[in-house]
């Protein structure tokens, strides 16, 4: 969300959570009073609440802008132990039973982050996309 | 009559071509339907291999002298402290030692960088003195002005190690990885079946100076590791349950390969260093043969928690159960992985049996064995 400079000392995230029941989860945040804001969240609710709260959020001029959590995987450097895949329960991260390569299916993977901490080589980062 | 064969015999049989090399997991393969007597008839030399995470390791280098001299007292490369507590220009890099305002930032990765060609800035403070008057240097070293670049590991690759868990309700980070809360995964580290020291567990041909790859080149046995126990409990295939032998390894760091020498950072514990060994075993006689052959699920190892402080012992399992990606424990299945990496220990297994079928890798007598009846002592805290 950016927040143009005269909503910025505004209690949006209060609000949000107070008149709308959503669940805010704040992921990074750079606000200076007086000034434009950024503010990365997620945002989880029932899809009536969701909604409403984005109308209110368009009334206070504030752009939103939809992003997805992603895992970037430097693979060219994996040394295939496999520390990442003991904590990834999706599936996303597995080792190959026969070759003990591991192998990395992006579309099972829900951004849970707990392969950043585990890999010895810190190969993993998370990445926000425009969605 | 039975077959016995010397390590000249069998160097003889690599010169000309002729040695039968198999890899740990290939015998293994083999031993389910070949005897012992067999395998001792047809196959010479075994390639072991691991690729683990060895905290235990580091790198010798001797700088040269600059003029005027310096007798180096305080230390660092990029940053991280290294002791100089060895004549002027002798310095250890310890693989664990860590960068003080970076703790994801080690001495392991100095140490991949030098091997790697990189340049590495050096920082050094002494006193002063009449022989060595310079107090101050701020220079960068790299592989090609370093007099020498000797890796000493003091503790090499464990003749086996526990399975790390975690009964508490808190994610554990230990150097056995992240160890999720409740029993939510299980950790271990070894190659199992392809593991040096599980293949001669009673170490009767790996002994100071046998020769072995080590990290991308040649390297030595140069004693037993330390923390080395022979005291320990073993199953009924004469293989130890849990963690026992070990290696101290010597081996030229300037003709080392980055691809088998790797920094690495467990979150919250520290800097470790991945090393690549590889140990070819001679198939003396059908008691080695037996030895070589064994498997996966024929090696028994502890499963501990690492959520007590104490590291209670919670069952055992093997190693063909945790090589399948699930073991059970208190009636619940629990998701395993291994902190080595069996992909690049078959890589190892593979060259070297490839060197000893091209003639190039020799295998050495030890000149001394391993001491025996060793057991360890525990740290009394007396004040």
């Amino acid at each position: 969300m950016r927040f143009p400079s005269d909503t910025v000392n505004e209690p949006i995230t209060y609000t949000l959570i107070k008149e709308y029941d959503v669940l805010i989860n704040i992921l990074n945040a750079d606000i200076t009073h007086g000034r434009e804001g950024n503010l990365l969240i997620e945002m989880i609710g029932q899809k009536a609440n969701v909604n409403e709260a984005v109308i209110y959020l368009e009334s206070k001029q504030v752009e939103i802008s939809p992003v997805v959590k992603t895992i970037l995987f430097n693979e060219s450097a994996c040394l295939h132990c496999g520390a990442c895949s003991s904590v990834c329960f999706p599936g996303a991260l597995e080792i190959d039973l026969s070759s003990r390569k591991l192998e990395f299916s992006p579309d099972k993977c829900v951004a849970c982050e707990l392969c950043i901490k585990a890999c010895p080589l810190q190969l993993f980062e998370l990445n926000f996309g425009v969605n | 009559m039975s077959v016995q064969k010397s390590f000249q015999e069998i160097n003889e049989k690599i010169k000309r071509g002729e040695a039968v090399v198999l890899t740990a997991e290939e015998v293994a393969e083999m031993g389910k339907n070949h005897s012992p007597a067999q395998v001792a008839e047809k196959v010479d030399v075994v390639t072991t291999a691991t690729f683990g995470p060895m905290c235990s390791s580091g790198m010798l280098i001797n700088t040269g002298h600059a003029n005027p001299p310096i007798r180096m007292e305080k230390a660092t490369l990029n940053g991280v402290p290294v002791f100089s507590g060895i004549a002027a220009v002798d310095l250890y890099i310890g693989a664990t030692e860590t960068h003080p305002e970076n703790p994801a930032y080690g001495g392991a990765h100095i140490i991949e960088d030098l091997i790697a060609g990189k340049d590495v800035e050096l920082v050094a403070h002494a006193k002063g003195t009449d022989c060595y008057p310079l107090k101050n240097i701020h220079t960068t070293i790299n592989r090609e002005n370093l007099n020498e670049m000797v890796m000493f590991n003091p503790r090499n690759a464990y003749q086996n190690y526990p399975v790390a868990v975690n009964t508490s309700k808190r994610i554990k980070y230990t150097y056995m990885g992240s160890l999720l809360p409740k029993l939510g995964n299980a950790n271990y580290s070894t190659s199992g079946e392809l593991s040096p020291l599980l293949n001669d567990p009673e170490m009767r041909t790996i002994g100071i100076g046998t020769r072995i790859f080590l990290g991308g080149t040649t390297g030595y046995v140069s004693w037993h590791g330390t923390q080395f126990k022979t005291e320990v409990e073993l199953n009924e295939h004469g293989v130890p349950v849990s963690n026992a032998a070990t290696l101290a390894v010597i081996g030229d760091a300037s003709r080392m390969d980055p691809d088998f020498i790797q920094a690495a950072y467990y979150e919250k514990y520290g800097v470790s260093m991945f090393v690549g060994i590889g140990i070819p075993i001679p198939v003396l006689d059908e008691e080695m043969a037996a030895r070589v052959m064994i498997r996966n699920e024929q090696i028994t190892t502890r499963i501990l928690d690492y959520g007590d402080p104490e590291h209670p012992e919670l069952g055992r399992t093997d190693y063909q159960s945790l090589m399948s990606g699930e073991i059970e424990l208190n009636q619940k299945r629990i998701k395993t992985a291994s902190l080595s990496s069996l992909y690049k220990a078959r890589e190892i297994a593979q060259i070297l049996k490839a060197q000893i079928e091209d003639g190039s890798f020799l295998l050495s007598e030890p000149v001394e064995a391993f001491p025996k009846g060793k057991s360890l002592h525990s740290l009394d805290v007396r004040i």
